[in-house]
């Protein structure tokens, strides 16, 4: 890939057009320097903005030849463990604008590139170097690329550049090359739909860059939640408290927040409070914004959890003199807690995925990274990426959620009468003596308790 | 026979409570079977209940006037037909009903009209087992049993911890102290309940039905478990059942109820034997 952009052509046009205006400018002078005027890299992370060291790369080198000045060959140097081995130049010629075509010859051997010219540069031109395809020292660092020049008066030292910085080259990098080269990744690639979702460089890439925005993710909404229960606590106990005012603030709350879009919850937040000149971090912006936006979602879910618990719960607290307050605490709430676990987890994984839209206003987070590394790439693999570190966190999530259901569902069965179909079994001897009882059981049970059970069609016959 | 004419006063003319308790002074005077109790000269009723009155939604009228007398140590069980209201006269004794008009005195003590905090110091001397048990499933036997004691009545751990053990053998479920209640049956969740109630020593007992959730063959242990506690326990118990022969075998009086009011009573082998109302014939006869 990096390799088909290699350019040879040397282009005779330019080379013919340098050969004039050297000959127009021939003028003799004294021995200046040749300026470096720039050294740079271009990125070759896979889908980042570093240069690093031990893989393909392109450098560019630009120098200005001085007045009086015939340079006929230049040199650039590495440091020891860089190399232009098997790298291309494209030699390019400029006076002002225009271009001229100087026929050159690059040989690279190891850590040096000569270029010798056909005819001497002379004064004022700019000369640039495009050496494509030659690789950094792989321990990266600054490096400042050096050399030597010919003129007419022998050869010089040429100006240090300034350093271009790169990025050692890691076994993740170097995993990335190897991708690069493997010929199943090239067949992989080459399908439309693998090589735009599923690219494997790009994924390794990915991985690892998306590392700091699923751990602020996670850092949100773990720090968001604790205080999303205390608060939908709060307004579950308002919801269903007796006073008028505190039930009418909760449900306005809960309402609004249950019934507006999270996007414009924290549009409001994030672009409202600076106008108000309230001016917070924003990952503490986020945080707060997913607390609030879930206590909503809490807050119902722990008035459904409180309410579900049989009245008889609250009675039998009450007649052991127990107040509001014991009674919710000691009897009420361990229960509903023990019943919203699948359902708070599973508001907890929806949480988790709505920081996502906190990248709409500029928080890192994974969503954000993903998009920073498509659009550098080119590619959804990012997003593929993203994905995977979503359902990482989500996927045990909702394996727990459905043992939970199942431990609660069977020890769900206390706290009233087993289920029956025993009765049946009852033998005859002991239903005769038990039968008159049951008369008046079954009369009493069918008028006065929605909630008991019911006899058995042959046991009823009986009776 | 004086029985006779005491049941006719208390339920037709709804005498004065001072009046009630003249019959029983009267009733002890001349040692008369109005209930197996022995009561003790000038001896006030532990639970009075004086023109009870309850409506729910305005309209249906479940209690329309009860008169109730229960002295201290004695077993009364009520009985009667779906809907005439029994459950709901225990139900207003310790308040978990509201009464829509009449007293209840505990202890000559005015309960109605409360607040709610002043309720919650009621409810202390008035046990109550429930139908459905209500056991706290979270909690194990021990714990549901503690819970009370230390919470409301302030003792400590260890005091609590001496006393649920203590009653929990007394229902026979020492060996279940640490089983939470889904792990018991019905019946073993009932004593337990009783456990919890009695724990609390409160004044009066309420059973609203205790036996009426429970497979036949464990009303046996609870029954027994209610047996021993009326027999030896020296408690005041209020017991709504359909068991008539704990009724007969265990109930110092029975008191039968007919749509909200208390229609005849007396010492359960009267009513049972000889009943004097048509009503009462009528539904004795209904189960025999």
């Amino acid at each position: 890939m990096r390799n088909n952009r290699r350019d040879k052509s040397k282009g005779l046009l330019s080379a013919l057009a340098m050969l004039m205006l050297a000959c127009a400018l021939l003028v003799p002078t004294t021995a200046l320097a040749l300026t470096t005027n720039k050294a740079t890299a271009r990125p070759n992370e896979d889908g980042g903005s570093g240069v690093i060291g031990g893989l393909d790369t392109r450098l560019t080198w630009e120098g200005t030849v001085e007045a009086g000045e015939e340079v006929s060959a230049v040199t650039l140097t590495l440091p020891d463990d860089g190399t232009f081995d098997d790298s291309s130049t494209k030699i390019t010629v400029l006076e002002g604008l225009s271009r001229a075509s100087v026929e050159g010859e690059a040989v690279a051997s190891g850590s040096k590139l000569e270029v010798t010219f056909s005819e001497p540069i002379t004064e004022g031109y700019l000369l640039r170097l495009e050496v494509e395809g030659m690789r950094f020292p792989s321990e990266g660092g600054d490096v400042v690329v050096g050399g030597t020049y010919v003129n007419q008066d022998g050869e010089q030292q040429l100006a240090d550049s300034k350093p271009i910085a790169t990025i050692a080259n890691t076994p993740l990098q170097a995993l990335v090359a190897s991708l690069d080269e493997a010929a199943w990744v090239q067949v992989w690639n080459s399908n439309p739909f693998l090589g735009m979702f599923f690219k494997p460089q790009l994924l390794v890439t990915a991985f690892a860059t998306l590392v700091p925005g699923w751990l602020l993710c996670l850092l949100i909404v773990v720090i968001a939640y604790p205080f999303a229960i205390v608060l939908g606590l709060i307004f579950a106990l308002m919801k269903i408290s007796k006073n008028r005012l505190l039930r009418l603030i909760a449900i306005v709350y809960v309402n609004v927040l249950r019934g507006t879009p999270l996007f414009l919850q924290i549009y409001i937040m994030f672009f409202g409070l600076p106008m108000m000149n309230i001016n917070i971090d924003n990952n503490v912006l986020g945080v707060i914004v997913i607390a609030i936006n879930a206590s909503a979602y809490l807050a119902e879910i722990f008035r459904a959890g409180i309410q579900s618990i049989p009245q008889g719960q609250y009675e039998a607290a009450s007649s052991l003199g127990m107040n509001y307050f014991q009674t919710m605490f000691d009897i009420i709430l361990p229960q509903t807690i023990r019943r919203v676990i699948p359902t708070v987890t599973s508001d907890f994984i929806t949480s988790y995925k709505d920081t996502s839209l906190l990248s709409s206003v500029g928080v890192m987070e994974l969503m954000m990274f993903a998009k920073n590394l498509t659009s550098v790439s080119g590619n959804m693999t990012p997003y593929v990426a993203a994905a995977i570190f979503y359902l990482i966190v989500t996927l045990p999530l909702i394996k727990a959620v459905g043992y939970v259901e199942e431990r609660i569902a069977h020890s769900e069965r206390g706290g009233g009468p087993r289920p029956k179909g025993k009765t049946a079994k009852t033998s005859a001897a002991e239903a005769g003596v038990k039968l008159s009882e049951l008369a008046v059981h079954a009369e009493a049970l069918d008028d006065e308790h929605a909630y008991a059970p019911t006899l058995t069609p042959s046991f009823a016959s009986e009776v | 026979m004086l029985g006779k004419k005491l049941t006719h006063t208390i339920n037709v003319d709804v005498p004065p409570a001072m009046e009630a308790n003249e019959a029983a002074r009267i009733a002890f005077e001349h040692d008369l079977p109005l209930s197996r109790h022995h009561f003790v000269e000038g001896e006030h009723p532990v639970v009075r209940i004086e023109h009870l009155m309850k409506t729910f939604d305005g309209e249906t009228q479940v209690l329309r006037d009860v008169n109730l007398n229960v002295w201290n140590g004695e077993i009364v069980v009520v009985l009667g037909p779906s809907g005439s209201g029994k459950s709901t006269m225990l139900r207003c004794i310790n308040l978990l009903e509201t009464p829509t008009a009449g007293h209840i005195l505990i202890d000559d003590e005015e309960i109605t009209g409360k607040s709610s905090k002043e309720v919650g110091i009621i409810r202390r001397d008035l046990g109550m087992v429930f139908q459905q048990f209500n056991l706290f499933p979270h909690l194990t036997a021990k714990e549901n049993v503690m819970i009370g004691q230390t919470k409301v009545l302030k003792k400590s751990k260890e005091e609590a911890e001496a006393e649920a053990i203590k009653q929990l053998e007394a229902v026979g479920l020492g060996d279940r102290a640490d089983y939470k209640p889904p792990q018991l049956s019905g019946g073993q969740q009932q004593r337990v309940a009783i456990a919890r109630a009695v724990a609390m020593h409160p004044k009066v007992l309420l059973f609203d039905e205790p036996t009426s959730a429970l497979d036949p063959e464990l009303v046996r242990d609870v029954l027994g478990v209610m047996r021993e506690l009326a027999l030896y326990g020296d408690m005041t118990m209020i017991v709504v059942t359909h068991e008539m022969g704990f009724a007969r075998d265990v109930g110092d009086r029975v008191v039968f109820m007919e749509g909200g009011v208390v229609v005849e009573q007396g010492l359960p082998e009267e009513v049972f034997d000889h009943p004097k109302h048509d009503r009462t014939k009528q539904f004795l006869g209904s189960i025999n």
